[in-house]
Protein backbone atom coordinates (compact mmCIF):
# COMPACT_ATOMS: atom_id res chain seq x y z
CA UNK A 1 0.00 0.00 0.00
CA UNK A 2 2.33 2.26 1.10
CA UNK A 3 5.03 1.25 -2.08
CA UNK A 4 1.94 2.52 -4.34
CA UNK A 5 2.13 5.78 -3.10
CA UNK A 6 5.20 6.56 -3.07
CA UNK A 7 5.76 5.67 -6.62
CA UNK A 8 2.37 7.85 -7.57
CA UNK A 9 4.18 10.70 -5.41
CA UNK A 10 7.64 10.58 -6.88
CA UNK A 11 11.00 9.31 -6.06
CA UNK A 12 11.04 9.01 -3.04
CA UNK A 13 11.59 5.09 -1.67
CA UNK A 14 10.27 3.29 1.63
CA UNK A 15 11.90 4.59 4.72
CA UNK A 16 15.15 2.97 5.75
CA UNK A 17 15.31 1.46 2.27
CA UNK A 18 17.89 2.21 -0.49
CA UNK A 19 15.93 1.11 -3.79
CA UNK A 20 17.86 1.18 -6.90
CA UNK A 21 18.11 5.26 -8.27
CA UNK A 22 16.08 5.91 -5.69
CA UNK A 23 16.78 7.57 -1.82
CA UNK A 24 14.77 6.65 1.63
CA UNK A 25 12.90 9.48 3.56
CA UNK A 26 15.56 9.33 5.67
CA UNK A 27 18.23 10.29 3.02
CA UNK A 28 15.65 13.38 2.45
CA UNK A 29 15.27 14.34 5.96
CA UNK A 30 19.18 14.34 6.71
CA UNK A 31 20.41 16.25 3.52
CA UNK A 32 17.08 18.91 4.35
CA UNK A 33 18.27 19.34 7.89
CA UNK A 34 21.98 19.78 7.43
CA UNK A 35 20.79 22.09 4.19
CA UNK A 36 18.40 24.50 6.93
CA UNK A 37 21.43 24.45 9.30
CA UNK A 38 23.56 26.13 6.59
CA UNK A 39 21.50 28.52 4.78
CA UNK A 40 20.35 29.66 8.40
CA UNK A 41 23.83 29.79 9.89
CA UNK A 42 24.22 31.50 6.22
CA UNK A 43 21.95 34.52 7.42
CA UNK A 44 19.01 33.71 5.62
CA UNK A 45 15.66 34.46 6.76
CA UNK A 46 12.91 32.30 8.06
CA UNK A 47 10.98 32.35 5.00
CA UNK A 48 13.21 31.91 2.34
CA UNK A 49 14.76 28.86 4.42
CA UNK A 50 10.91 27.30 4.50
CA UNK A 51 10.38 28.02 0.60
CA UNK A 52 13.65 26.56 -0.42
CA UNK A 53 13.28 23.78 1.85
CA UNK A 54 9.42 22.60 0.96
CA UNK A 55 10.50 23.36 -2.53
CA UNK A 56 12.95 20.69 -2.65
CA UNK A 57 10.53 18.18 -0.59
CA UNK A 58 7.78 18.92 -3.13
CA UNK A 59 10.52 18.43 -5.94
CA UNK A 60 11.03 14.50 -4.15
CA UNK A 61 7.69 14.16 -3.27
CA UNK A 62 7.48 14.64 0.30
CA UNK A 63 6.35 17.00 2.70
CA UNK A 64 8.71 18.69 5.13
CA UNK A 65 7.75 20.47 8.39
CA UNK A 66 10.19 22.70 10.52
CA UNK A 67 10.35 24.07 13.78
CA UNK A 68 12.97 27.24 13.59
CA UNK A 69 14.33 27.38 17.22
CA UNK A 70 16.78 29.95 17.95
CA UNK A 71 19.62 27.20 17.99
CA UNK A 72 18.26 24.17 16.59
CA UNK A 73 16.23 23.13 13.57
CA UNK A 74 13.65 20.76 14.45
CA UNK A 75 12.94 18.78 10.35
CA UNK A 76 10.03 16.53 10.19
CA UNK A 77 9.34 14.96 6.70
CA UNK A 78 6.85 12.89 5.69
CA UNK A 79 4.94 11.06 2.94
CA UNK A 80 1.99 13.13 1.05
CA UNK A 81 -0.61 10.72 2.30
CA UNK A 82 1.42 10.76 6.09
CA UNK A 83 1.98 6.86 5.62
CA UNK A 84 5.46 7.34 6.75
CA UNK A 85 7.69 10.21 8.19
CA UNK A 86 11.20 11.19 9.56
CA UNK A 87 12.46 13.04 11.87
CA UNK A 88 15.82 14.79 12.84
CA UNK A 89 16.71 17.48 15.38
CA UNK A 90 19.87 19.58 14.10
CA UNK A 91 21.90 22.47 15.90
CA UNK A 92 22.05 25.37 13.76
CA UNK A 93 25.69 26.58 12.25
CA UNK A 94 27.09 28.90 14.04
CA UNK A 95 29.46 30.87 11.58
CA UNK A 96 30.16 34.14 10.17
CA UNK A 97 27.43 35.40 7.68
CA UNK A 98 27.91 34.83 3.77
CA UNK A 99 25.43 35.43 0.95
CA UNK A 100 27.49 33.43 -0.88
CA UNK A 101 26.93 30.05 0.21
CA UNK A 102 23.07 31.62 0.90
CA UNK A 103 23.19 32.18 -2.62
CA UNK A 104 24.48 29.17 -4.17
CA UNK A 105 21.99 26.86 -1.52
CA UNK A 106 19.19 28.71 -3.09
CA UNK A 107 20.23 27.99 -6.28
CA UNK A 108 20.29 24.59 -5.58
CA UNK A 109 16.66 24.44 -4.20
CA UNK A 110 15.73 25.69 -7.87
CA UNK A 111 17.98 23.30 -9.78
CA UNK A 112 16.38 20.41 -7.60
CA UNK A 113 12.55 21.99 -7.73
CA UNK A 114 12.70 22.26 -11.82
CA UNK A 115 14.63 18.67 -12.05
CA UNK A 116 18.30 19.93 -13.17
CA UNK A 117 19.82 17.67 -10.51
CA UNK A 118 19.31 14.31 -9.33
CA UNK A 119 19.66 13.06 -5.05
CA UNK A 120 23.29 12.32 -5.34
CA UNK A 121 24.25 15.12 -7.62
CA UNK A 122 22.38 17.71 -5.27
CA UNK A 123 24.66 16.13 -2.02
CA UNK A 124 27.41 16.92 -4.25
CA UNK A 125 26.36 20.10 -5.26
CA UNK A 126 25.61 20.83 -1.23
CA UNK A 127 29.18 20.04 -0.41
CA UNK A 128 30.65 22.44 -3.04
CA UNK A 129 28.40 25.14 -2.25
CA UNK A 130 29.10 24.77 1.85
CA UNK A 131 33.04 24.39 0.73
CA UNK A 132 32.80 27.57 -1.35
CA UNK A 133 35.75 29.56 -0.24
CA UNK A 134 35.14 32.96 1.06
CA UNK A 135 36.98 36.01 -0.22
CA UNK A 136 40.48 37.21 0.59
CA UNK A 137 40.51 37.97 4.43
CA UNK A 138 43.11 41.25 3.54
CA UNK A 139 40.83 42.25 0.63
CA UNK A 140 38.03 42.47 2.82
CA UNK A 141 39.91 43.85 5.96
CA UNK A 142 40.84 46.93 3.18
CA UNK A 143 37.41 47.42 1.78
CA UNK A 144 35.73 47.17 5.21
CA UNK A 145 38.76 49.84 6.21
CA UNK A 146 37.37 51.88 3.27
CA UNK A 147 33.61 51.70 3.57
CA UNK A 148 34.32 53.12 7.36
CA UNK A 149 35.71 56.01 6.65
CA UNK A 150 33.30 56.69 3.45
CA UNK A 151 30.83 56.14 6.18
CA UNK A 152 32.78 58.80 7.91
CA UNK A 153 32.94 61.44 5.47
CA UNK A 154 28.94 60.76 5.07
CA UNK A 155 28.74 62.12 8.42
CA UNK A 156 30.55 65.19 7.08
CA UNK A 157 33.96 64.15 8.77
CA UNK A 158 37.12 66.11 7.99
CA UNK A 159 39.79 64.54 5.69
CA UNK A 160 42.02 64.34 9.21
CA UNK A 161 38.81 62.10 10.79
CA UNK A 162 38.72 59.55 7.36
CA UNK A 163 42.23 59.26 7.47
CA UNK A 164 42.10 58.07 11.34
CA UNK A 165 38.86 56.33 10.82
CA UNK A 166 40.56 54.14 7.68
CA UNK A 167 43.33 53.21 10.02
CA UNK A 168 40.94 52.50 13.53
CA UNK A 169 39.17 50.21 11.23
CA UNK A 170 41.96 48.55 9.79
CA UNK A 171 43.25 47.57 13.41
CA UNK A 172 40.43 46.75 14.82
CA UNK A 173 38.95 44.55 12.24
CA UNK A 174 42.19 42.64 11.38
CA UNK A 175 41.86 42.21 15.64
CA UNK A 176 38.70 40.98 14.73
CA UNK A 177 39.60 38.50 11.73
CA UNK A 178 42.59 37.30 14.32
CA UNK A 179 40.28 36.77 17.51
CA UNK A 180 37.00 35.07 15.25
CA UNK A 181 40.13 32.64 13.85
CA UNK A 182 40.80 31.73 17.21
CA UNK A 183 37.64 31.04 17.91
CA UNK A 184 37.03 33.49 20.30
CA UNK A 185 33.51 34.42 22.29
CA UNK A 186 31.84 36.73 19.54
CA UNK A 187 30.60 39.26 22.56
CA UNK A 188 34.33 39.07 23.84
CA UNK A 189 35.52 40.40 19.82
CA UNK A 190 32.93 42.76 19.92
CA UNK A 191 33.95 44.46 23.21
CA UNK A 192 37.93 44.60 22.29
CA UNK A 193 37.90 45.62 18.56
CA UNK A 194 35.28 48.61 20.17
CA UNK A 195 37.81 49.03 22.58
CA UNK A 196 41.04 49.50 19.95
CA UNK A 197 38.82 51.43 17.43
CA UNK A 198 37.81 53.79 19.59
CA UNK A 199 41.38 54.25 21.29
CA UNK A 200 42.94 54.72 17.72
CA UNK A 201 39.24 57.04 16.65
CA UNK A 202 40.09 59.05 19.63
CA UNK A 203 43.71 60.30 18.23
CA UNK A 204 42.12 62.88 16.39
CA UNK A 205 41.17 64.83 19.11
CA UNK A 206 44.20 63.68 21.19
CA UNK A 207 46.60 65.19 18.55
CA UNK A 208 43.93 67.66 17.59
CA UNK A 209 44.36 66.76 13.76
CA UNK A 210 41.14 68.22 12.72
CA UNK A 211 38.30 69.42 13.46
CA UNK A 212 35.34 66.98 14.05
CA UNK A 213 36.99 64.55 16.34
CA UNK A 214 33.80 63.22 17.97
CA UNK A 215 32.76 61.97 14.19
CA UNK A 216 36.07 59.94 13.74
CA UNK A 217 35.35 58.43 17.49
CA UNK A 218 32.23 57.80 16.39
CA UNK A 219 32.34 56.52 13.17
CA UNK A 220 35.61 54.11 14.16
CA UNK A 221 33.22 51.26 15.51
CA UNK A 222 30.47 51.23 12.88
CA UNK A 223 32.07 48.82 11.70
CA UNK A 224 30.77 46.51 14.17
CA UNK A 225 27.30 47.11 14.30
CA UNK A 226 25.21 44.04 13.48
CA UNK A 227 23.24 45.67 10.74
CA UNK A 228 22.11 42.21 9.00
CA UNK A 229 20.86 40.65 12.18
CA UNK A 230 18.59 43.53 13.25
CA UNK A 231 17.16 43.29 9.52
CA UNK A 232 16.73 39.29 9.94
CA UNK A 233 14.82 40.61 12.91
CA UNK A 234 12.56 42.66 11.78
CA UNK A 235 11.91 40.02 7.92
CA UNK A 236 11.25 37.17 10.58
CA UNK A 237 8.74 39.43 12.37
CA UNK A 238 7.00 40.13 9.10
CA UNK A 239 6.72 36.80 8.23
CA UNK A 240 5.53 35.58 11.75
CA UNK A 241 8.52 33.56 13.16
CA UNK A 242 8.57 35.36 16.06
CA UNK A 243 10.67 33.35 17.95
CA UNK A 244 13.55 33.55 15.99
CA UNK A 245 12.75 37.07 14.89
CA UNK A 246 13.19 37.90 19.16
CA UNK A 247 16.18 35.40 19.70
CA UNK A 248 18.07 37.34 16.66
CA UNK A 249 16.94 40.80 18.13
CA UNK A 250 18.76 39.80 21.23
CA UNK A 251 21.51 38.48 19.77
CA UNK A 252 22.43 41.84 17.50
CA UNK A 253 21.06 43.87 21.26
CA UNK A 254 23.68 42.04 22.57
CA UNK A 255 26.88 42.60 20.67
CA UNK A 256 25.73 46.14 20.37
CA UNK A 257 26.17 46.10 24.14
CA UNK A 258 29.22 44.93 23.83
CA UNK A 259 30.54 47.20 21.11
CA UNK A 260 29.33 50.45 23.74
CA UNK A 261 30.89 48.79 26.46
CA UNK A 262 34.00 48.77 24.12
CA UNK A 263 33.24 52.23 22.79
CA UNK A 264 32.96 53.34 26.55
CA UNK A 265 36.07 51.69 28.03
CA UNK A 266 38.15 53.43 24.70
CA UNK A 267 36.60 56.72 25.34
CA UNK A 268 37.64 56.16 29.12
CA UNK A 269 40.98 55.68 28.96
CA UNK A 270 41.89 58.39 26.43
CA UNK A 271 39.85 61.26 28.72
CA UNK A 272 37.55 61.70 26.12
CA UNK A 273 34.56 63.73 27.06
CA UNK A 274 31.08 62.70 24.72
CA UNK A 275 29.66 66.19 23.76
CA UNK B 1 25.12 71.20 -4.58
CA UNK B 2 25.52 69.00 -7.44
CA UNK B 3 28.87 68.13 -6.11
CA UNK B 4 27.78 67.52 -2.92
CA UNK B 5 25.30 64.79 -4.28
CA UNK B 6 27.99 63.53 -6.40
CA UNK B 7 29.85 63.13 -3.65
CA UNK B 8 27.27 61.58 -1.00
CA UNK B 9 26.08 58.79 -3.92
CA UNK B 10 30.22 57.97 -4.47
CA UNK B 11 31.36 57.34 -0.41
CA UNK B 12 27.91 55.52 -0.28
CA UNK B 13 28.58 53.35 -3.06
CA UNK B 14 32.08 52.93 -1.32
CA UNK B 15 30.29 52.09 2.24
CA UNK B 16 28.29 49.75 0.50
CA UNK B 17 30.79 47.80 -1.24
CA UNK B 18 32.99 47.00 2.12
CA UNK B 19 29.84 46.45 3.82
CA UNK B 20 28.96 43.37 1.53
CA UNK B 21 32.33 42.44 1.39
CA UNK B 22 31.98 41.85 5.38
CA UNK B 23 28.89 39.39 4.41
CA UNK B 24 30.81 37.73 2.11
CA UNK B 25 28.27 38.45 -0.98
CA UNK B 26 28.89 36.41 -4.52
CA UNK B 27 31.78 38.81 -6.89
CA UNK B 28 28.94 39.54 -9.24
CA UNK B 29 26.67 41.51 -6.51
CA UNK B 30 29.73 43.85 -5.34
CA UNK B 31 28.49 45.87 -8.17
CA UNK B 32 24.77 46.22 -7.98
CA UNK B 33 24.97 46.57 -4.47
CA UNK B 34 27.27 50.03 -4.94
CA UNK B 35 24.89 51.38 -7.67
CA UNK B 36 21.94 50.35 -5.52
CA UNK B 37 23.90 51.99 -1.96
CA UNK B 38 24.21 55.50 -4.39
CA UNK B 39 21.05 55.43 -6.04
CA UNK B 40 19.49 55.25 -2.21
CA UNK B 41 21.80 57.49 -0.13
CA UNK B 42 21.87 60.25 -2.95
CA UNK B 43 18.00 60.07 -3.23
CA UNK B 44 17.69 60.66 1.19
CA UNK B 45 19.85 63.65 -0.11
CA UNK B 46 18.07 64.84 -2.25
CA UNK B 47 14.55 64.87 0.15
CA UNK B 48 16.57 66.28 2.70
CA UNK B 49 18.26 68.85 0.94
CA UNK B 50 16.40 72.38 2.18
CA UNK B 51 16.41 74.08 -1.57
CA UNK B 52 14.49 70.98 -2.69
CA UNK B 53 11.91 68.67 -0.40
CA UNK B 54 13.34 69.55 2.98
CA UNK B 55 11.90 66.68 4.26
CA UNK B 56 12.87 65.21 8.05
CA UNK B 57 15.47 62.75 8.47
CA UNK B 58 13.01 59.67 9.68
CA UNK B 59 10.63 60.36 6.56
CA UNK B 60 13.43 60.80 4.18
CA UNK B 61 15.06 57.48 5.29
CA UNK B 62 11.65 55.55 4.70
CA UNK B 63 11.60 56.80 1.14
CA UNK B 64 15.01 55.85 0.63
CA UNK B 65 15.24 52.54 1.62
CA UNK B 66 11.90 51.89 -0.26
CA UNK B 67 13.58 52.91 -3.08
CA UNK B 68 16.47 50.50 -2.00
CA UNK B 69 14.18 47.46 -1.73
CA UNK B 70 12.36 47.94 -5.26
CA UNK B 71 15.64 48.09 -6.16
CA UNK B 72 16.98 45.29 -4.86
CA UNK B 73 13.84 43.02 -6.17
CA UNK B 74 14.29 44.34 -9.38
CA UNK B 75 17.77 43.60 -9.43
CA UNK B 76 18.07 40.46 -8.07
CA UNK B 77 17.11 38.08 -10.66
CA UNK B 78 19.83 40.33 -13.06
CA UNK B 79 22.24 39.29 -10.09
CA UNK B 80 21.07 35.62 -10.04
CA UNK B 81 21.27 36.19 -6.14
CA UNK B 82 18.30 36.70 -3.36
CA UNK B 83 17.08 39.95 -3.04
CA UNK B 84 18.71 40.18 0.42
CA UNK B 85 22.22 40.20 -0.93
CA UNK B 86 21.96 43.21 -2.56
CA UNK B 87 19.53 44.47 -0.23
CA UNK B 88 21.30 44.71 3.69
CA UNK B 89 24.87 45.85 2.06
CA UNK B 90 23.30 48.65 0.04
CA UNK B 91 20.65 49.95 3.41
CA UNK B 92 23.51 49.64 5.67
CA UNK B 93 25.12 53.47 4.58
CA UNK B 94 21.87 54.77 5.98
CA UNK B 95 22.58 53.16 9.28
CA UNK B 96 22.26 56.81 11.74
CA UNK B 97 25.74 55.92 13.40
CA UNK B 98 26.14 59.23 14.92
CA UNK B 99 22.64 59.24 16.23
CA UNK B 100 23.59 56.59 17.82
CA UNK B 101 26.64 57.18 19.33
CA UNK B 102 25.20 60.56 20.55
CA UNK B 103 22.61 58.36 22.47
CA UNK B 104 24.81 56.07 23.74
CA UNK B 105 27.12 59.52 25.02
CA UNK B 106 24.10 60.83 26.57
CA UNK B 107 23.04 57.62 28.54
CA UNK B 108 26.82 57.98 30.26
CA UNK B 109 26.79 61.72 30.56
CA UNK B 110 23.97 61.15 32.39
CA UNK B 111 25.10 58.84 35.32
CA UNK B 112 28.51 61.26 35.19
CA UNK B 113 25.89 63.83 35.70
CA UNK B 114 24.26 63.61 39.26
CA UNK B 115 23.01 67.98 39.49
CA UNK B 116 19.41 68.18 38.04
CA UNK B 117 20.28 70.72 35.49
CA UNK B 118 23.29 68.80 34.11
CA UNK B 119 21.50 65.55 34.09
CA UNK B 120 18.04 66.90 32.52
CA UNK B 121 20.43 68.48 29.83
CA UNK B 122 22.54 65.03 28.79
CA UNK B 123 18.65 63.34 29.38
CA UNK B 124 17.60 65.07 26.87
CA UNK B 125 20.24 65.03 24.40
CA UNK B 126 19.92 60.82 25.07
CA UNK B 127 16.22 60.96 24.28
CA UNK B 128 16.32 63.33 21.25
CA UNK B 129 18.43 61.74 19.62
CA UNK B 130 17.57 57.87 20.63
CA UNK B 131 14.17 58.50 19.38
CA UNK B 132 15.72 59.99 16.01
CA UNK B 133 17.57 56.84 15.61
CA UNK B 134 15.20 54.48 16.78
CA UNK B 135 12.57 56.02 13.97
CA UNK B 136 15.29 56.27 11.33
CA UNK B 137 16.05 52.29 11.83
CA UNK B 138 12.40 51.52 12.09
CA UNK B 139 11.93 53.30 8.50
CA UNK B 140 14.63 51.99 7.06
CA UNK B 141 13.85 48.20 8.14
CA UNK B 142 9.82 48.58 6.90
CA UNK B 143 10.52 50.42 4.01
CA UNK B 144 13.37 47.41 2.74
CA UNK B 145 12.06 44.58 3.81
CA UNK B 146 8.18 45.64 2.56
CA UNK B 147 9.15 45.23 -1.14
CA UNK B 148 10.15 41.55 -0.57
CA UNK B 149 7.13 40.28 0.72
CA UNK B 150 5.15 43.01 -1.98
CA UNK B 151 7.13 41.01 -4.90
CA UNK B 152 7.15 37.61 -3.58
CA UNK B 153 7.38 35.81 -7.08
CA UNK B 154 10.30 38.16 -8.17
CA UNK B 155 12.52 38.24 -4.65
CA UNK B 156 12.03 34.28 -4.25
CA UNK B 157 12.59 33.45 -7.39
CA UNK B 158 15.76 35.35 -8.57
CA UNK B 159 17.91 32.47 -8.10
CA UNK B 160 15.92 30.26 -10.23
Amino acid sequence: MTSMKIDDAGPVAIAGCEAEGRHSLKDVCLFLSEYASWLLGSGATCIRLERNVNRMAAAWGCEAVMTILPRHIHMTVALPDRADSYTYIIATRSMAISFDINTRLSQLSWAIADGKVDFASAKERFSEAVGARGADKRLVLLLAACANAAFCRLFNGDWQAVAVVFLSTMAGYYLKQVMCEHKADMRVVFIVCAFVSSVLGATDALFHLGSTPEIAVGTSVLYLVPGIPYLNSFSDMIAGHYICSFSRFLHAVILTCCLSIGLCGGMLLMNMGMF
Amino acid sequence: MIMDFLQDAFFAAIAAIGFAAISNPPKRAYLYCALIAAIGHSSRFLMMHDSLLGLHIVIASGIASLIVGVLAVLISPLAHTPAETCLFPSLLPMIPGIYAYKTFGGLVMCLYHGAEGEFNHYFYLFVSNGLTCLFILLGMVIGATIPIFIFKNISFQATR
